[in-house]
Parts: C-alpha cells; structure tokens; sequence
C-alpha cells in the first residue's frame, strides 16, 4: 500500500433538507470546525492549504471563491476553488501533497441549496443553449433517457432500482447525518409517480444542505497528527463527451475511466475482489447500477443479479452505499462525492456509528458523478 | 468549536432576497450557422464528416472530438432516424404535472455518430427504442435558424 497522503480530519454537519438558522457561510464554518477539532490541528497555524469545491450558479452569486477564506481559516493563506465536485478536490489535494507544495490540505465542500429558490431553472441553463436548451422541459428528462438505455443494455429492471432505493433509504435509518432514511418497499417505489418515465419520483434523491470538510496531510505529518490514518491509495477523474447526443447512453463511461485511473494508482487488478466496500454515486436509483458496473464491481449486466443476491447490502460481500447514499442521506450537489468520500474514511477508521459495517474492511471505493446533464465523475480509493 | 446557541425561532431567521437578471447570447458558431441556415433555408439536416475519422459527426461541429482535426465534408443526413433512447415527462421545470406528458428522445440517423435530442409526438405509449421516426419541419416562412425549425420527430 502506498502510504503518501492520509485522511487525518473529518467534519460534517447533520443533512437536512433546510438550514434556516445559519448563513451558508456559517454552515461551512461549522464542518471546517469540526474537522479541525478532529484532526487536532489549528487551522490557522497548521493547515498549508485550502480547496473549496462550489460552482457560482448554486451558491448565487457571481465569483464564489472571493467570498471564501475567512470561513474556513483560510485567510491570507493559499486557498482556491475548484468548480467542481468534492472528490476533483481531493485529486487537487493529493497532488499539491504529492509535489511538495503542502503538507496538509483542507478541502471543503458544501451545499445550502436551500437558498436557491429556482434550483429546476439553474440546472436547465446547464444544457447546451443551442441545441438542448429551446426544446424545454426539466433536465431530468435526461436520466429518464439514460435510465431506460440503461435497462435495455444491462439485464437490469424498474424492480432492481426499486430495490436501490429501499436499500439505501434503509441504510441511512442507521446514519445519524441523513435526512432520507425511512422503511419503505419495492412496492412503494412502484407505486410512487411517473416523472420522467421510466424514472420514478422516489427514484431521484432529494436535496439537502450540509457541509463536509477533510483534513489530508502528508505521511510524515499524519504520523505526527493521527494514530489512525486512512490513505489515499488512489485518485481519478474523468469527463465523456459533452454532447448529449454523442454518448452511449447505455453506460457510464466516464465513471469506468475515473476508476480505471484510480485502481491503477492503488495496484487493484480485480475490484470486485480487491474492494472490500463502496460510496457510489446513487444520485437516480439507476446510476447506482450503472455506476457498478462501470467501477467494475459486477460484470456487465450483473449489477442487478447481484444485487439481488444481497452482495451490495450492508451484511453482504461488497456493501454499496451503507451510509445511505445520495438516496438516503439527501442529494448535497458538489458535495456529495466528499460526502460519498467522507463515508469511506469513516467505515475504514471504525468511526461509522450505527451503520459500521460489521465485517472489517480494509479497502474502498468512492465514485461521484456531477448529475444531469453532465458525464463527469471522480474516484477515491482509501485503503488501512 | 461551534455556536453556543442556535436560533429555535422560526420568525426570528432573517432572509435577504436576490435575484439575478442574466442574459446572454450565445454564438452558434462556424459549424452551428451552417447547420442552423441550412435547416432554415433548405429544410436539410447537416452532418459534418471528419477527414480523418471518416465519420460523420451530428450535431456538426469544426473539430473532430475523437482526433481532433479539423472537420472536412458536410453531409445531408436525412431526415429519418431511429429512436435509440427516451423518456416521458409528466412534469415541466418547477415540478408541475404536464397536462400532457411530453416524449423527449435521441434520434440516431444512419452511417452517422451522434444525432439529435427532441420531442417526439406520438402517443407515448407507442414509442419504442428502435422506432423508425422522420423530423417534421416547420414550414419555410415559420423558420428561424434554430433546433425549433424541426417541429418533432414523428413516426415513420
């Protein structure tokens, strides 16, 4: 194992679906808070630098990254935004490790998208304004699309994503952050309105404010800071084709190149066997799947099968999303890889509370997507 | 570490409300005139072919995504294609439940790579992957260089 970077700090609020009482600044201020307190450092002494990961479109104004520093501890200090999701950050935040420019890295995501009044108008000015944007409607007719190829190309059905979701608003009964976590059942999925069919309302997450910060460092500070380091074995991030109307809808190709880089980086020749559990992307119930296969952790097609047989539960062999996911916790935008991310360090630590996976894991991976219209994603493998 | 107390009091959370006026106007581009006019003028769907690639790419553009040459030929590709993917909306931007639902599709074309995203108008319960669907343009006089010009697919 390569044991150059480490996760030495983690902080988080509680996810809700409103934050009333706090600026979006306090809500940040809080994570950053807690995840100092964590990793035991002064932020204004010990931390090198600071990555905030935020696009202006969701926090409302122009030029987010001015309004930064202060609530982080990163004043007068090296600090940049990456527009972007959390786990692009972590890649930032590894190299600046890796090359000598720091030692320790904040990296902070949030989301208070509770503010944004207009949140279908803002992801709509997302697609292409020439050839996507005058035929109307809500984006998210985008994952209808893409769900339905995806079914037809994967032997997976409408009752597998169904079976997504009850898995992971379950899962998040047990996280003490989630706003989701509820009993339901398959049927309940079934029976929940058509929205941009075949996707169902109860198979797209909801949203959520909360803020996640974590603490890197080097090996030779972690071993100063931590006695319990989780590393940083591998980092990737991958773009497919803007145009919508060039991918494969089928797959996400994206997510296979992400992890294709990061396994590379961690030596991992066999996921499905060498990952002992994972945070994926569930932001639409199908992605989940798709994501799966895509991150090699069942065959093509297999996804659904095995998902069937109990591999991806929290009891199972590869446990996909124990903390919830995006479904059960509640869907944080760019935050939601560091949340994804977050998760993993936790589980590895031994710190995941109630939803600690009973059997001792060694090894995971996290895969973020930044949701309709886009075919971006990263990676993290963190490994103890 | 954090607040001491935090506000209970649902009167007592202030807010400040702001809203943002942002136009703009986006070139269509060297590629996206030629497609635009053509469709307007001519009632014809351009593709344009990579000298390299040897394929022809919709919607065109002047460079070529997978070497990343300059595109050569522009090709007519038709107006007939197949469905290789779609979704029914039952609500519009903002969560409201649609009247009538609206088919969103990919039209793949043949022999090209990409295609076009629009409305299908047929019964939604007719539409299939697969499904053979030709553009409906709006009349000549109704036309004004955009991806409105083409109506619909409809099928075929």
């Amino acid at each position: 194992m390569k044991k150059n970077v480490a996760v030495v700090g983690i902080g988080n609020t509680a996810f809700r679906p409103k934050t009333d009482e706090y600026s979006w600044k306090e809500l940040m201020y809080e994570a950053a808070s807690r995840a100092y307190d964590d990793a035991g450092l002064n932020a204004r002494r010990d931390i090198d630098s600071f990555i905030t990961c935020a696009e202006d479109y969701w926090e409302g104004f122009s030029i987010y990254d001015e309004f930064v520093p202060d609530q982080i501890g990163a004043a007068m200090r090296s600090c940049c935004t990456v527009t972007g999701d959390g786990i692009q950050g972590l890649a930032l935040a590894y190299m600046q490790i890796m090359s000598g420019a720091a030692e320790t890295v904040a990296v902070e995501s949030h989301s208070k998208i509770s503010d944004l009044l207009t949140y279908d108008d803002v992801l709509a000015f997302a697609l292409d304004p020439i050839y996507n944007r005058p035929l109307g409607g809500h984006p998210h007719y985008i994952a209808g699309m893409e769900m339905r190829r995806f079914l037809r190309d994967s032997k997976c059905t409408e009752k597998d994503c169904a079976r997504v979701v009850v898995k992971n608003r379950t899962n998040a009964l047990k996280n003490a952050s989630s706003a989701y976590g509820t009993k339901l059942t398959e049927d309940d999925v079934k029976k929940s309105a058509q929205v941009f069919s075949p996707l169902r309302k109860l198979d797209v997450s909801n949203l959520v404010d909360g803020g996640i910060v974590m603490v890197l460092a080097s090996a030779e500070r972690a071993k100063q800071i931590t006695d319990n380091p989780v590393w940083m074995t591998g980092v990737g991030w991958s773009s497919d084709t803007p145009w919508l109307e060039n991918r494969d809808w089928g797959r996400a190709e994206y997510a296979q190149m992400a992890t294709k880089m990061a396994y590379k980086m961690a030596g991992i020749k066999n996921p499905s066997s060498d990952i002992d559990f994972a945070e994926i992307d569930d932001k639409f119930s199908y992605k989940e799947l798709q994501h799966i296969e895509a991150a090699r952790l069942a065959r093509k097609g297999e996804a659904g099968k095995q998902l069937r047989k109990g591999r991806f539960d929290a009891q199972g062999r590869l446990p996909v999303n124990v903390s919830g996911g995006s479904l059960g916790c509640g869907n944080l935008v760019e935050a939601a890889g560091l949340h994804r991310a977050m998760e993993l360090a936790l589980q590895l630590r031994g710190h995941a509370g109630r939803h600690q996976i009973k059997k001792v894991v060694k090894r995971g991976l996290a895969l973020s997507w930044r949701s309709v219209p886009t075919a971006s994603g990263a990676a993290v493998v963190m490994e103890v | 570490m954090t607040f001491l107390e935090r506000s209970r009091e649902p009167e007592a959370h202030k807010h400040w409300y702001g809203d943002m006026e942002a136009s703009y106007v986006y070139s269509t581009g060297i590629a996206g005139e030629r497609f635009f006019s053509t469709l307007r003028d001519k009632g014809k769907i351009l593709g344009a072919t990579c000298p390299k690639c040897k394929k022809t790419v919709l919607p065109p553009r002047m460079y070529c995504e997978v070497c990343f040459s300059e595109m050569g030929d522009w090709v007519d590709v038709g107006k007939e294609g197949r469905v290789d993917t779609f979704s029914i909306a039952q609500v519009g931007v903002g969560g409201e439940p649609l009247e009538e639902p609206v088919v969103y599709g990919l039209i793949r074309f043949p022999k090209v790579e990409g295609g076009l995203v629009h409305i299908i108008a047929a019964k939604p319960e007719k539409v299939k992957i697969g499904m053979k669907v030709k553009a409906k343009l709006r009349p000549r006089k109704e036309r004004s260089g955009s991806i409105l010009d083409i109506e619909s697919f409809k099928p075929h």
